[in-house]
């Protein structure tokens, strides 16, 4: 919208751009810093790390840390890497099945206790997860399931209100007369969504399934409980164990910080756009 | 499906009660298609919340069996002073935090809501620190701000401040984490601007910040039609800082280090479960969370009449 | 035989949800026995600690397991050294699945009395480590109603560190006889060394205590106790322990400036290690501090990086308070328990009774951590001979041993996290004067005594 007023801009208003350039460039650069930060370091050694005066580009490039990074015995990086991916891909693709079933139920379908349930999904979404959090774990914990993924993962296969509530929006914009047309032309119910509806929103399929992979790349209280082998942690929760016990090896855990934000970051600026209209989506009313 | 395939035959010969049946074969499609979730529901949210509220009231270790012990837990949590100790902490954290935070993402909005060639790369710089995981931003903060060796404080003390010990300064300790959670606004900021981006031409163009009348367009026009926006992080926002447990596990550790000054409600509860083995104890401390976070919402929505405005509302 | 291995040999468990997988549906109702512990594999449990720490056990198990005709035993290492071992351990054990055994860095009573790990006493009867082959005062932190839950294999001995050669330069005797015996003692000869420049902390003396592990140590020379383990009762705001803390905060304000964060801005002067969160070389090995109380295991550890800038340090008995009457030391040990629902009860056992006698004297020539049971003949450092030679070895041994008889009961509460959870908090509070002495400590001792009494109602 202000594409209109670029184009009238007149020209004292050039020094007011400088200025906002300027401002924003300055308040961009602070919030780079740590990402700059926390670059640097990794290919730092612990004494450049503290040196003073301070060095802001590493001499020399030690890229011995990421090998170091993703060899040692005491930081399983590699295989925490991939147990993370495991663990977000598992999540997103439960989510993508589960809640579209769900937000298509809630979106595009009447029947009797829909806004009950519907308001007791939102209710749900508002609920702090550890006001449930205890019995559930102490119910895995009698099933024996405790140190595996059953725990981290299951429970979206069933759905996860937070990503109903935002499938259940693009859900909502499918024209009833196409599923109504489609009855009409006997299309059974189970048809009419995965040849009708699914198509018109796979668009939000895919954003639901990247803010899963983001949500649960970041997760870190229910892996934390729940795993107890090195082996076996995803990421966050890797890093903040070795970040616990080897406090001193600072330039490795900013590498490995590095690399756990890094598959996020490359993520994000490939599927930008799809992140923006799913925001969008999520907060409107 | 045959059954449905049948009725929706049957209905096709008589219009009038075609809706009707179709209906019906609609309702129970819908009610099959939630009953995955419904199900998940039930099974992760209902019933465990009533066992919360059931574990609140015994003496359970983990280990063995719960013992009723009837409302101890409360009375143990009313004279526990950790408990007290981090109530307030993380209510001073909610309460500083999120407004704070929505103000800036605000001005962000603002800021960015203009075409530039640069606008691009700003939102993303804006957007990058809610990728960071929380436990690799926590440690990088830590690092950013070691009171004598971090860059902060050498850039502060080299334009003349003298800055705090930040982290190990019990009295800098608990805004160093508001600070903390200040950088991942991201979501935040996208959200007004999506907002900012779908208030009508006439009604942006007239509210112009760059005119001497902008601010009062932005106060009178701007914030009433993102008023919803506002609305949704703040409920969001809140609820989510109640329940704020990585970054003060990852600098303080379960005492809160310094002096309790980041220790945080569930931190404590964390602790008490998993460290004393004292679930009852959690329970209870979760179930006065929920009435807590209960009791929130319900205000900010009673309370939302009167400043949010829906597009819908002249209906 | 696996040489060193981090995993576990029980299938991973997301390798083994990739394969269940296939059997999605029944495999809600799958036992947890498919994740379970082989028998006849020893699995065992380590917290923390260095690498050379795990190479050293990953040794030990590895080489009894051959001997036993035991199948590929691992030994998981650096789970974690706070909560988060606890909190994983008894994940494990809940779900019926824990390791055959398990060290802990903190007491096993508290999780012992909640039925967590297995009463050692009929296994130790008529075996190769019977009850009286170790020292009371030590197996006190395992017991509790007359069970014991665990076994202090070795101790770290908490003494008097001094650099000798700050001593010498400022012409004050540096044998071990001459040392300070009582804290007014202790703090005269502090001053001598104390520098300040403006408000940074260029050289230390000795530092009055801030470590709440160490506390009962503390309280014991000054002739009282933490918790009053025959009473069950906790005693924190004891009348010696309000003496021993305003005599630490009397001095701190005397020497120290009254300002804790002024002394953690100029160094670390809490401990022989390396400060995570600021990268501070420790004062001590900087040659920065004359002294201070640490364990045993700092001897293992002090030739690592950053190396010492001198070479010539020495222990001393610690010095007692005003109240007290003579030295006594204390241990922070390395306890073993087996979990309840170790699939290999026996062959644990019968690991840690070769742990104790035998597999502890190669542990101590690497890390000393000194062993406790009696039958055990120790020979000095390996790393500490080459350093320093046969003769100071051999003296610091013997000197050690004579500490671990001296050793004060100490983490032998059933609510041991919580009550030094509570002691750490007061230290905090009383060092930042947020809390009077008085007022900090009673808080505490209200805290520990009614959480002990909530646990022992039963």
């Amino acid at each position: 919208m202000t594409t209109a007023s670029t184009r009238r801009m007149p020209p004292r208003k050039s020094v007011q751009t400088v200025i906002y350039h300027a401002a924003m460039l300055l308040i961009a650069g602070i919030f780079l810093l740590p990402f700059y930060w926390m670059t640097i370091s990794a290919f730092k050694n612990n004494a450049e790390i503290f040196a003073r005066p301070v060095t802001w580009f590493p001499d020399p490039i030690r890229w011995s840390n990421i090998a170091e990074l993703f060899n040692r015995d005491d930081f399983p990086f590699l295989i925490q890497f991939g147990n993370s991916v495991f663990y977000a891909g598992s999540v997103a693709l439960a989510v993508c099945f589960s809640c579209s079933l769900a937000a298509y139920s809630f979106g595009c379908l009447r029947w009797r206790w829909r806004d009950l349930v519907f308001g007791l999904t939102v209710c749900a979404l508002l609920l702090p997860g550890i006001v449930t959090f205890l019995p559930v774990y102490l119910g895995w914990s009698r099933l024996g399931l405790n140190g595996t993924y059953w725990p981290l993962i299951t429970p979206f296969l069933f759905g996860d209100a937070f990503f109903i509530f935002m499938l259940r929006q693009f859900y909502m914009g499918v024209p009833r007369e196409l599923l109504d047309a489609a009855r009409l032309d006997g299309a059974s119910e189970f048809r009419i969504w995965w040849q009708i509806a699914l198509p018109q929103v796979w668009t939000a399929l895919v954003i639901v399934g990247l803010f899963a992979v983001v949500y649960t790349w970041n997760e870190f209280f229910s892996p934390l409980i729940y795993l107890q082998d090195r082996e076996d942690f995803p990421l966050s929760v890797g890093l903040f164990t070795f970040q616990a016990n080897r406090a001193r090896e600072w330039s490795i855990s900013m590498a490995g910080a590095l690399f756990a934000a890094l598959p996020m970051v490359v993520l994000f600026l490939l599927t930008q756009r799809l992140f923006r209209q799913g925001l969008a989506s999520s907060s409107l009313k | 499906m045959a059954i449905l395939a049948k009725e929706n035959t049957a209905g096709a010969s008589s219009p009038p009660r075609r809706l009707g049946l179709a209906g019906r074969g609609e309702a129970r499609a819908g009610f099959l298609f939630a009953l995955p979730w419904m199900v998940g529901l039930t099974i992760f949210t209902i019933i465990p919340l009533l066992l919360t509220f059931y574990i609140a009231q015994t003496k359970f270790q983990i280990v063995g069996a719960p013992k009723y012990v009837g409302l101890a837990n409360y009375a143990a949590m009313w004279i526990d002073p950790a408990m007290w100790t981090s109530a307030r902490n993380t209510m001073f954290f909610a309460v500083v935090s999120v407004p704070i935070k929505l103000v800036i993402a605000l001005g962000l909005a603002l800021l960015l809501n203009r075409v530039t060639a640069l606008s691009g790369f700003y939102r993303t710089v804006f957007y990058l620190p809610f990728l960071m995981p929380a436990v690799a931003g926590s440690i990088v903060f830590m690092l950013l701000l070691t009171p004598d060796a971090g860059p902060v404080n050498i850039a502060l003390k080299a334009l003349g401040f003298s800055p705090p010990d930040w982290l190990l300064d019990p009295k800098a300790a608990l805004w160093t984490i508001i600070l903390l959670s200040l950088w991942p606004l991201g979501v935040e900021t996208l959200v007004f601007l999506g907002g900012l981006q779908n208030i009508p031409k006439d009604v942006s163009e007239a509210a112009d910040l760059d005119s001497p009348r902008g601010w009062h367009k932005l106060v009178w026009i701007t914030i009433p039609l993102i008023s919803p926006m506002i609305l949704f992080n703040l409920v969001i926002g809140i609820i989510y800082s109640f329940q704020v447990f990585t970054q003060a596990l990852v600098v303080g550790g379960t005492t809160g280090k310094p002096a309790e000054a980041t220790l945080m409600y569930m931190v404590v509860l964390y602790r008490a479960a998993f460290r004393y083995f004292n679930v009852g104890y959690a329970a209870a401390m979760a179930t006065v969370l929920f009435v807590g976070v209960l009791l929130l919402t319900l205000l900010i929505f009673r309370t939302a009449r009167s400043w949010v405005h829906y597009e819908g509302d002249s209906r | 035989m696996s040489i060193m291995t981090y995993a576990t040999p029980k299938a991973l468990s997301r390798r083994s949800f990739l394969q269940s997988s296939a059997a999605a549906g029944a495999a809600l109702a799958m036992p947890g026995a498919a994740w379970s512990q082989a028998e006849g594999q020893l699995l065992l449990w380590l917290p923390g600690g260095s690498d050379l720490f795990c190479k050293i056990h990953t040794g030990l198990l590895d080489s009894f397991s051959t001997k036993a005709g035991l199948g590929a035993a691992s030994t998981v290492c650096g789970l974690g050294q706070d909560t988060e071992f606890t909190q994983a351990l008894i994940g494990s054990i809940t779900a019926g699945n824990p390791p055959d055994i398990s060290m802990l860095w903190d007491s096993p009573v508290s999780l012992g009395a909640q039925g967590a790990f297995m009463p050692l006493d009929e296994m130790m009867k008529g075996s190769q480590i019977p009850i009286e082959t170790w020292p009371a005062g030590l197996l006190s932190s395992c017991q509790f109603k007359g069970a014991t839950y665990g076994l202090p294999v070795t101790a770290g001995v908490y003494s008097m560190w001094y650099n000798e050669e700050l001593f010498e330069a400022k012409g004050i005797p540096s044998d071990r006889a001459s040392f300070p015996k009582t804290w007014a003692e202790l703090r005269k000869l502090s001053k001598e060394f104390t520098e300040w420049d403006g408000d940074t902390l260029k050289v230390a003396g000795f530092m009055p205590n801030r470590v709440s592990e160490t506390m009962a140590i503390w309280s014991a020379l000054n002739g009282g106790m933490l918790f009053d383990e025959a009473n069950l009762k906790y005693v924190l705001d004891s009348e010696q322990n309000i003496e021993m803390m305003n005599f630490f905060v009397d001095w701190f304000e005397e020497e120290y400036k009254g300002d804790v964060n002024l002394i953690d801005r100029s160094g670390n002067f809490r401990d022989g290690y390396a400060d995570g969160n600021t990268g501070m070389g420790p004062a001590f090995r900087e040659g920065r501090q004359a002294g201070m109380q640490s364990g045993s295991w700092l001897m293992g550890d002090i030739y690592a990086d950053p190396v010492p800038v001198f070479t010539r340090w020495n222990l001393a008995p610690n010095p007692y308070g005003p109240s007290g009457t003579a030295s006594v030391s204390g241990t922070w040990p390395n306890w073993f328990v087996i979990p309840v629902g170790s699939k290999n009860a026996q062959a644990a056992f019968d690991y840690l009774s070769f742990l104790a006698v035998e597999g502890s004297v190669e542990w101590y020539q690497q890390i000393p951590d000194v062993p406790t049971n009696s039958q055990v003949k120790l020979k000095a450092p390996t790393g500490l001979v080459e350093n320093r030679g046969q003769e100071f070895a051999d003296d610091l041994s013997t000197f050690l041993g004579a500490q671990a008889a001296i050793v004060t009961p100490m983490w032998n509460s059933p609510v041991q996290s919580f009550g030094n959870d509570q002691v750490a908090r007061a230290i905090e509070k009383i060092y930042t004067k947020a809390q009077p002495v008085k007022e900090a400590l009673a808080e505490a001792q209200a805290a520990s005594q009614a959480e002990l009494e909530r646990v022992l109602a039963g």
